[in-house]
């Protein structure tokens, strides 16, 4: 239930002014599907039910030489020329992944290396399960906000890995978004109005060290995980910026399936067509680090100037980064320069359940 | 294949300057019997692609489909991953070619 | 000064599972020097040409360990070319020769292969090409397979006009007791095998093979009135890019081209003056680039020609692979450059049984290393 701010002074944004935002984006999704019945079909379960209870048809699937950095790589240089800007231009990146190709070995240097970033840059590997990179979007604002930078760069990228006849089966996806912030008013596409986080230690979803699949709680990754932790997040977001609901155009959350983000906006008072742009989770699962990203992005392709946008990622373990956007002028330049997710989306090819197989090396 | 890290730090400027350049194929052809390391890639696609500034460039073709093998045919240099031998060994990335 | 060849001598091909490197490299030495009528302790130096004996065994030094076997210790060198290691070996040793350093020369050419699996050996081979074609994933019929590709389109050719070249090779290899492969092979069976790099299937592929050939090789002074004297009348190399894809054209290989013409003009000879030839046909696309490079067909007409028997034993001009080439008698890699001598040898002595040229007087073997990196070309006549 949600309990809107009595006596909200409602539409205004709130005295800070908003210094920092989005400058430009790029996204990529491989090219490959794999149809959520074909699993079902594997391990004789019913099709149907399955896309019903998790309201996904097919998931995105990494070629076989695909990995986390090969994909940051391509969504960072999208994003980089959708910024006009020379690649030594960013001083910070930060790449937030739970499919890092190494456990010790910053990926964050190799996308840097490989899309010429230079030398003279801040730089970290992040993880925080599903919200590593809106974590990198944090570190990255207030760099910005201390005038330490002027562009920053963040990826989101996962070639998630699941154990087959697991339940994650159905929804670990792969793609890559990537976010370039500034400070110069010129250049944002979409200003960061509020921004805050909401934690707590909640083992609900973890991969120990050495181990290749990732392990869960079953139902306990629901309510008192991700439900809990974007709600409370969510109440706190609106709380501080005397808003409402009502006062956005889009709402973006992190998508671990269909079901879960629909079930939290309606508790959170958002309609199907607020939360519609961002669904993107139905045509290509749940790409962790690049889930509710792709989700803003997929909204910035299609939103017009002077719209607010809420976003709530969810990170198991667990925790949820809140930012409120507002679209600018700009944005109209740059959505051109994209390209847009629902196209990378209807460009695939689907492949068997043995294909993917060895698409991810299990066999 | 080699997996000498010093010799992948050497490539890395030339190789970043590649990624996002177009090309044409020149010749391609399906490789059935691999060598090890591309023992579980096979059957995979090699192609000579013609790359714009205008040198000749050998790779696999990635993201393909049966029409996309034809002579002329667009295509766009990508980095992709390559296999290692050992689990311990550092990770290559090389070229790979993308069709348009 | 000419160059004479003294005595030659070729183990069998194959996969010889029983014999191992030393005992094949003596077996050909020892029958090469008893043929020549000379001793060990009369020869100048040894060359040695071989490519995976560092790679698949770990083995270099090569030159040393061969003379151990000579049981003499003698000056001894390995040469290394990829496939063209023995004509390579051959062209350094006539050279020193010529140089006056020795007056005798032994060359052996050897490669023992079976010892290891067709993974490490595919891989080994790959030490031929290029740092980007490794890289690629490349292997050599699939090198090969891109020439291949180029050639049926740019001439309208067919797999099955390739499959004409194995047909033939496995042909003449029926006719020769020492061949890897000593049954025919039909346009069927070579469409019907199991491809390898499209459009190349298992039949257009030379097998894996161990083998050693080895010739006596003297200056004029130094051979005692050879009966039969067979002397080798041009001796060219030519090299081109390492790589495939480097190349100014995939139909053609222009080090072949090169080390030919320079092969032509010192024997003072033409293309049509050729009897008989043995060609480097690690697979079935090599021999037909090769007749068109070497100037025995006309450009695009390669593939035909040999379809059309021209090449053939017994019913062609220029006959090609007599021994059952590449395909049919086998490439142990090292030994492939010596043998061809062999073979061209025992032809222009007329000694070379039931696959016998008829009235071969002048002999051309054409040996090629990687993908067209480096070619040896000698011409040689009674």
């Amino acid at each position: 239930m949600v309990v809107f701010e009595i006596g909200s002074i409602g539409l205004f944004p709130t005295e800070r002014r908003a210094m920092s935002g989005i400058v430009a984006y790029g996204t990529y999704i491989p090219k490959y599907r794999l149809r959520v019945s074909s699993i079902a079909q594997m391990w004789g379960k019913d099709p149907r039910e399955i896309e019903r209870g998790l309201h996904i048809v097919e998931k995105a699937v990494p070629g076989f030489d695909e990995d986390a950095v090969t994909m940051g790589i391509e969504a960072g240089k999208k994003a980089i020329d959708m910024a006009e800007i020379e690649s030594a231009e960013l001083q910070s990146v930060y790449f937030g992944s739970e499919s890092r190709p190494y456990a010790v070995k910053p990926s964050s240097t190799t996308v840097a290396q490989y899309l010429g970033v230079g030398n003279n840059y801040f730089t970290a590997d992040l993880e925080f399960a599903c919200k590593a990179a809106t974590a990198g979007m944090q570190v990255t604002v207030g760099l910005l906000g201390s005038k330490t930078i002027k562009y920053g760069l963040v990826i989101g990228s996962d070639a998630a890995q699941s154990k087959p006849h697991d339940a994650l089966e159905y929804t670990a996806a792969s793609s890559a978004c990537a976010y370039i912030l500034g400070n110069n008013k010129n250049e944002i596409i979409a200003s960061i109005l509020e921004m805050s986080s909401f934690s707590s230690d909640t083992p609900d979803f973890w991969r120990r060290d050495g181990a290749r699949y990732p392990s869960h709680f079953g139902r306990f990754t629901g309510e008192p995980a991700y439900f809990t932790h974007i709600i409370q997040e969510s109440k706190n977001l609106l709380a501080k910026s005397k808003l409402r609901p009502s006062d956005f155009a889009f709402c973006v959350f992190h998508m671990p399936n269909g079901k879960f983000p629909r079930a939290v906006a309606k508790k959170l008072g958002f309609t199907d067509e607020q939360l519609a742009a961002s669904l993107i989770v139905d045509k290509i699962g749940n790409p962790y680090s690049a889930s509710s990203l792709m989700g803003l992005a997929s909204v910035l392709d299609v939103s017009k100037p002077k719209q607010k946008i809420f976003f709530v990622s969810y990170g198991s373990g667990a925790g949820s980064d809140g930012f409120i956007f507002e679209t600018t002028e700009e944005i109209l330049k740059k959505q051109k320069k994209a390209m847009p997710v629902l196209k990378q989306i209807e460009d695939k090819i689907y492949i068997s359940y043995s294909e993917y197989l060895r698409h991810t090396h299990t066999i | 294949m080699t997996t000498s890290p010093v010799k992948l730090w050497r490539r890395q400027k030339n190789v970043a300057s590649l990624i996002g350049k177009k090309g044409k194929i020149l010749q391609w052809t399906i490789i059935r019997v691999p060598v090890k390391s591309f023992v579980d890639s096979a059957p995979y696609s090699v192609v000579i692609v013609k790359v714009q500034n205008g040198e000749n460039m050998i790779g696999q073709l990635v993201d393909w489909q049966k029409e996309d093998l034809k002579v002329g045919q667009e295509v766009v240099c990508v980095l992709r991953r390559l296999p290692t031998e050992e689990k311990e060994d550092v990770i290559y990335y090389n070229i790979k070619f993308k069709p348009l | 000064m000419k160059i004479s060849i003294l005595g030659t001598a070729t183990t069998k091909f194959g996969e010889l599972w029983n014999v191992s490197p030393r005992t094949l490299a003596r077996e050909a030495m020892i029958n090469a020097l008893n043929a020549s009528g000379l001793k060990a302790s009369q020869i100048g130096a040894l060359f040695v040409g071989n490519m995976l004996s560092g790679i698949l065994g770990n083995q270099a030094n090569l030159g040393s360990l061969l003379v151990e076997e000579l049981g003499v210790a003698i000056p001894a060198f390995r040469i290394e070319g990829a496939c063209a290691s023995g004509g390579l070996a051959l062209h350094n040793a006539i050279n020193s020769i010529k140089a006056g350093q020795y007056k005798t020369v032994l060359v052996l050419g050897i490669e023992k292969m079976t010892d290891h699996s067709q993974d490490e050996i595919a891989n080994a081979l790959m030490a031929a090409g290029s740092d980007e074609e490794r890289m690629a994933g490349a292997t050599f019929p699939g090198l090969y397979a891109l020439m291949a590709q180029a050639y049926m389109q740019k001439y309208k050719v067919t797999e099955e006009d390739l499959a004409a070249v194995s047909v033939k090779n496995h042909y003449h290899g029926t006719l020769n007791p020492k061949a890897q492969f000593q049954f025919p092979v039909t346009i069927a069976d070579v469409m019907k095998s199991s491809k390898i790099a499209d459009p190349l299937k298992l039949l257009d592929c030379s097998p894996i093979s161990d083998g050693a050939a080895a010739v006596v090789i003297g200056n004029e002074t130094s051979s005692k009135k050879v009966k039969k004297e067979v002397f080798i009348v041009a001796s060219e190399v030519a090299t081109d890019s390492l790589g495939l894809h480097a190349r100014k054209s995939f139909t053609s290989l222009a080090a072949v081209v090169e080390a030919g013409e320079k092969a032509y003009k010192k024997a003072g000879l033409k293309p049509k003056d050729i009897n008989v030839a043995e060609i480097h046909d690690c697979f079935s696309i090599s021999e037909v680039i090769a007749v068109e490079d070497l100037g025995f067909s006309k450009k695009g007409e390669g593939a035909l020609d040999i379809a059309r028997n021209k090449r053939t034993l017994f019913k062609g001009d220029i006959i090609c692979n007599p021994s059952g080439g590449l395909k049919a008698c086998g490439h142990p890699v090292g030994a492939t450059g010596i043998k061809q001598i062999v073979e061209i040898v025992e032809q222009l002595r007329g000694e070379a049984g039931k696959r016998q040229v008829e009235k071969a007087k002048i002999g051309l073997t054409h040996n090629v290393g990687g993908s067209g990196a480096v070619a040896a070309i000698h011409i040689l006549r009674i």
